[in-house]
């Protein structure tokens, strides 16, 4: 499609989450023109951060619907694609643990849903053999998922959108939709910044995917707001919890139930709970679950070490479920009936990050490319960007080697997580341009440690100030709207 | 009789001096109970009459290793002087390298005392 | 690559008051010293604190904290100390084996003793759980002061402290100083943490009021801070509903506690105590680990930079002899154990044949007219009246000791 500005483009997609991003890397591979269009500073700010980081095995979606398909699919896909990226999982398995003997028909009730979507290896176990496969842990029965893992969310959804950059995608960040006007040729869509012109349109945008599908479908389903808040606890304690736990179902849930998962990093987190909001936007900690979160724990993890909780945070799940239903509803993913080359995601919550891929594939395989076959690009002409490794992580013959190679290996700059300036500077690099100290946190693990920046940040103020030419006035959190400073204490000419 | 309860400033003991006297506050006519050390005799009577405070503040320096170096008054002023003070060090500007001791302005804001750099900045 | 040394008889990490003090007691009893930090400068902490304060008990004067690190520095120098900044403790094993990482170099070293001076960090918003959002301004009082004095930023306009301790109050004055709102001061206790004085030059001289018996509830504001709701608190710490105010703010300084930085320690293997969160050591400043000593914030959290200095002065010694085999290692160590009224004590243990021994420790609660009472084997052996105790301040006893072979402990309590 020519190009009459720069903002003309065979796709054009909405919303830079996990979805959005792996539909990116996706059509990144074929011939054609695609921008990403996201409200947020950087990828992946809504839930796409700020869940379990599980990869899903297949259990908790009812068999027949589109969340068990992409659920079985996207995780074959996913881990193919986190092998080719270097992105952090790890197959570490789960107990979904009974806590009374009235909740093993709940477990059963599960296996039998897994073992029809095809999950393999799912098995009963004792309370016993339960607590010798994860010490700590106390229950009557449990059911034990070997295929169940866990991933980092914030490092695939940045490194699928980083490879999409690299591989000819435009990402327009801190653009927000405000209208979209269907057309004869394409869609226009206008943003708070400028428009962008595009023959497809791929509503991926979360929680707001609702309000963007009613700019050209007044029959979108509405979507309920549903808080996710979790505790995170010291890496200190990633040493003694090596798989997931869920409790038992229990049938009026709205989500799976507070669990305790291990991160890659390290790390345990603790929740989500559930709370129906009014406000998609709201995403805080409250005292009550959080108190909450810690009860429900100690049920199965009486010995949970809650002096060692280090931070908090909360997400909202776009449910299209309401609030006096609870449970799940299936994902929409339809083409929009009046205008069919626009079509609409709406509702992906769990299993969202493992089913993303299959997602991915099946809009754009089994839809966009049906009626337009974009030639897949030769493999030589696709550059795999690859997530980086861990400098804190590699055997110290191999540390001392990078240091002589490069002297700012040798400088750490984030004591808690081990992080190195070559590693701070290799965020600031990055293909999306972002210059957020979040950005530089989720991409290279700085301040996200026991001492929440105490230690780091001071260091990178000063090495971005003295190094690099930022001012006081360069440092954001998350976006423009949330300086880290208000201005200089003493005033001067620059030098 | 007027009675205040003050406390000393000077060092880290704070002593907790209970401070009495009739008509003005003077050498002669005050009595204090509470001090470690008899400076607070003479910080109950100075904190009463005219009160003073030292003053420790950052001021911009130009062509360092860092773009600050902190200072102080070399003896503390009266309280009422220590906003002028800051104001005028905020247009003060010294150039690298400075020492400890080093002078960063002289009478600030006219009130004899000096203002020094209490650490090291080098030339960058 | 530049030649690095890989062995030393005493190696100290850290070069804060104690670091410093350590590493010229090492020299100057004859070891040679390696001192390594991980700033570009010597001094720790006392580089940032720019307010005065320090070096009463030690110099006799009254000196900022930058001064008071330059007479260390001095002192380190002049003993011949080898310095290495910018340079971080990367790992450390149980053998003194030590590896230290600086900008294009990562190298091995084996000390013959190591002294701990890591000093300690801030409790953080997520550790004490304040519930709300999580937008920019929220930042811990040592790292505002960092970015207030060394990087000439200023961290927000209209201000609210949380915690009375000397760090927060230090913070009130140095940012209404430079020209902020500081709205209110806010203390979760009945009474102020930090020193009278510093309630009297840092909040009385400016009218910033303070809310004893009061914390954050919660956070508002999703990008930055816009507000706190504050409310009063009942005796077992929990919020007291219906007293809830908002105060509206862009910053909120959080003074809420310091924590020993072991995490270098526990790496090493060193047994770590739970009530100071700092290694377990004996009269000579030992860990649990042979050659292993600690002193300073790193073992327990001082009030005072000048008796961090002193302890590693009082360490530096010990790691020496120790280091140039001075010392009989072997070891008859009976514990010291904090009773009725007391927190803690430091040392944990002391050898029985050692004569004498300083004695660290803070009470649980404020109080007047106070006697702290040692005893040896159920028999008082020493005890002191103090007019006024408070946690916040530290006390130390020395004590001579001459013990009987069937003593088996040593007791300290508050009456």
């Amino acid at each position: 499609m020519a190009n009459r500005d720069g903002r003309d483009f065979d796709v054009v997609i909405i919303g830079a989450g996990v979805v959005g991003s792996a539909i990116a890397r996706y059509l990144s591979r074929y011939d054609c023109s695609v921008a990403v269009v996201e409200k947020g500073s950087d990828v992946g700010g809504g839930a796409s951060s700020r869940n379990s980081g599980v990869i899903h095995a297949g259990i908790n979606s009812k068999p027949g619907t589109l969340r068990a398909r992409f659920c079985m699919e996207g995780r074959r896909l996913l881990i193919d694609w986190c092998d080719q990226m270097n992105v952090p999982y790890e197959i570490c398995g789960k107990l979904v643990v009974a806590r009374r003997e009235e909740e093993i028909p709940g477990l059963e009730r599960l296996k039998r849903d897994g073992e029809e979507n095809g999950v393999p290896d799912l098995r009963i176990i004792s309370g016993d053999e339960a607590a010798r496969l994860q010490p700590g842990i106390r229950c009557v029965a449990a059911l034990h998922v070997p295929s169940s893992g866990i991933v980092s969310p914030y490092a695939l959804t940045i490194a699928l959108a980083e490879d999409a950059a690299v591989n000819g995608v435009v990402f327009f960040l801190d653009n927000r939709v405000e209208g979209i006007e269907p057309g004869e040729e394409c869609f226009v869509v206008r943003t708070d910044k400028g428009i962008l012109r595009g023959r497809w349109l791929i509503n991926s945008a979360g929680i707001h995917a609702g309000e963007i599908a009613r700019l050209i479908d007044p029959e979108a389903p509405p979507l309920y707001p549903c808080v996710g808040e979790y505790l995170i606890l010291d890496r200190l304690v990633g040493e003694r919890i090596s798989m997931s736990v869920y409790p038992a179902p229990r049938v009026d849930n709205a989500g799976l139930g507070v669990h305790i998962t291990p991160t890659t990093e390290g790390n345990v987190l603790l929740g989500p709970s559930n709370e129906y909001v009014a406000d998609p936007e709201e995403s805080r900690s409250t005292r009550p679950t959080m108190k909450r979160l810690l009860k429900e724990v100690r049920v199965m993890w009486p010995d949970v070490p809650e002096s060692l909780v280090i931070g908090a945070y909360a997400g909202v799940r776009a449910k299209l479920t309401p609030p006096d239903a609870g449970g799940f509803g299936d994902y929409i993913i339809r083409r929009t009936p009046a205008y069919p080359r626009a079509i609409q995601l709406i509702g992906i919550e769990s299993p969202g990050l493992t089913a993303a891929p299959a997602i991915a594939r099946y809009v754009i395989d089994d839809i966009v490319r049906t009626e337009e076959p974009f030639e897949p690009k030769p493999d030589r002409a696709i550059a795999i960007r690859r997530w980086p490794r861990r400098f804190d992580e590699l055997p110290e013959e191999e540390k001392q080697r990078l240091v002589s190679e490069d002297p700012d290996y040798g400088e750490i700059v984030c004591r808690c997580e081990g992080v190195t300036k070559h590693e701070v500077l290799h965020a600031l690099r990055n293909p999306l341009g972002v210059k957020t100290l979040a950005g530089i946190k989720f991409r290279s693990r700085v301040t996200m440690g026991r001492c929440n920046g105490g230690y780091c940040l001071p260091r990178i103020v000063d090495m971005l100030q003295k190094e690099g030419g930022w001012t006081s006035d360069s440092f954001v959190l998350r976006g423009p709207s949330s300086p880290l400073f208000v201005g200089r204490v003493v005033e001067g000419e620059d030098a | 009789m007027t009675e205040r309860r003050i406390t000393c400033i000077l060092c880290p003991n704070g002593c907790v001096l209970d401070v009495t006297y009739s008509g003005e506050p003077t050498e002669e006519t005050i009595s204090v109970v509470g001090n470690l050390c008899p400076r607070g005799i003479s910080y109950a009577l100075e904190e009463l009459i005219r009160p003073k405070r030292t003053l420790t503040t950052s001021v911009l320096v130009i062509g360092g290793e860092e773009p600050l170096v902190s200072a102080k008054t070399a003896s503390p002023i009266p309280r009422s002087k220590i906003d002028e003070a800051r104001r005028e060090l905020l247009r003060v500007v010294v150039e690298a390298p400075v020492a400890i001791g080093d002078l960063i302005a002289k009478d600030i804001a006219g009130t004899g005392v000096d203002v020094i750099a209490t650490r090291g900045v080098g030339r960058v | 690559m530049p030649d690095r040394p890989r062995k030393t008889d005493v190696l100290v990490i850290g070069g804060g008051p104690a670091g410093l003090a350590a590493a010229a007691s090492a020299a100057e009893a004859g070891a040679r010293v390696l001192l390594v930090d991980r700033n570009r400068k010597l001094g720790g902490i006392l580089n940032q604190c720019i307010h005065d304060g320090f070096g009463l008990h030690t110099f006799g004067e009254v000196l900022t904290g930058p001064e008071f690190a330059a007479h260390y520095v001095n002192k380190v120098l002049e003993a011949g100390v080898e310095v290495y900044t910018d340079t971080l403790v990367a790992g450390i094993s149980a053998g003194g084996d030590v590896i230290l990482t600086s900008f294009g170099s990562r190298w091995g070293i084996r000390a013959g003793a190591v002294v701990l001076a890591m000093g300690c960090r801030e409790r953080t918003r997520g550790m004490i759980r304040i519930p709300g959002t999580r937008p920019a301004g929220v930042y811990t009082a040592g790292t505002a002061q960092w970015l207030t004095n060394m990087a000439n930023i200023r961290v927000g306009n209209r201000i609210v402290i949380l915690g009375s301790g000397d760090i927060g109050l230090i913070m009130a004055r140095r940012l209404r100083w430079e020209g902020a709102d500081v709205v209110a001061v806010i203390e979760l206790l009945p009474y102020p943490s930090g020193l009278p004085r510093n309630i009297t030059q840092c909040l009385d001289d400016y009218d910033i009021p303070l809310y004893l018996s009061h914390s954050v509830t919660e956070i508002h504001g999703r990008d930055r801070l816009e507000g706190v709701t504050v409310a009063r608190y009942d005796d077992s710490r929990r919020p007291i509903p219906g007293t809830e105010f908002r105060i509206e703010c862009d910053t909120l300084l959080l003074s809420v506690g310091l924590i020993p930085e072991n995490e270098l320690s526990r790496r090493g293997g060193v047994d770590i105590d739970r009530v100071t969160l700092g290694p377990r050591v004996d009269d000579r400043y030992v860990t649990s680990v042979d050659g292993v000593f600690a002193c300073g914030n790193v073992l327990h959290i001082h009030d005072i930079a000048d008796w961090a200095a002193d302890e590693g002065t009082r360490a530096g010694r010990t790691a020496a002899d120790y280091a140039l085999g001075r010392v009989d290692r072997h070891r008859e160590r009976i514990p010291v154990e904090a009773r009725e009224g007391i927190r803690y004590v430091v040392p944990q243990s002391v050898d029985r044949t050692a004569g004498d021994a300083l004695l660290s420790f803070r009470v649980r609660e404020p109080g007047e007219d106070k006697v702290v009472t040692v005893k040896a084997g159920g028999d008082p052996i020493a005890s002191e009246r103090f007019r006024r105790v408070h946690p916040a301040t530290m006390i130390q006893l020395s004590l001579p000791l001459k013990l009987p072979r069937d003593v088996d402990r040593l007791e300290v309590s508050l009456s």
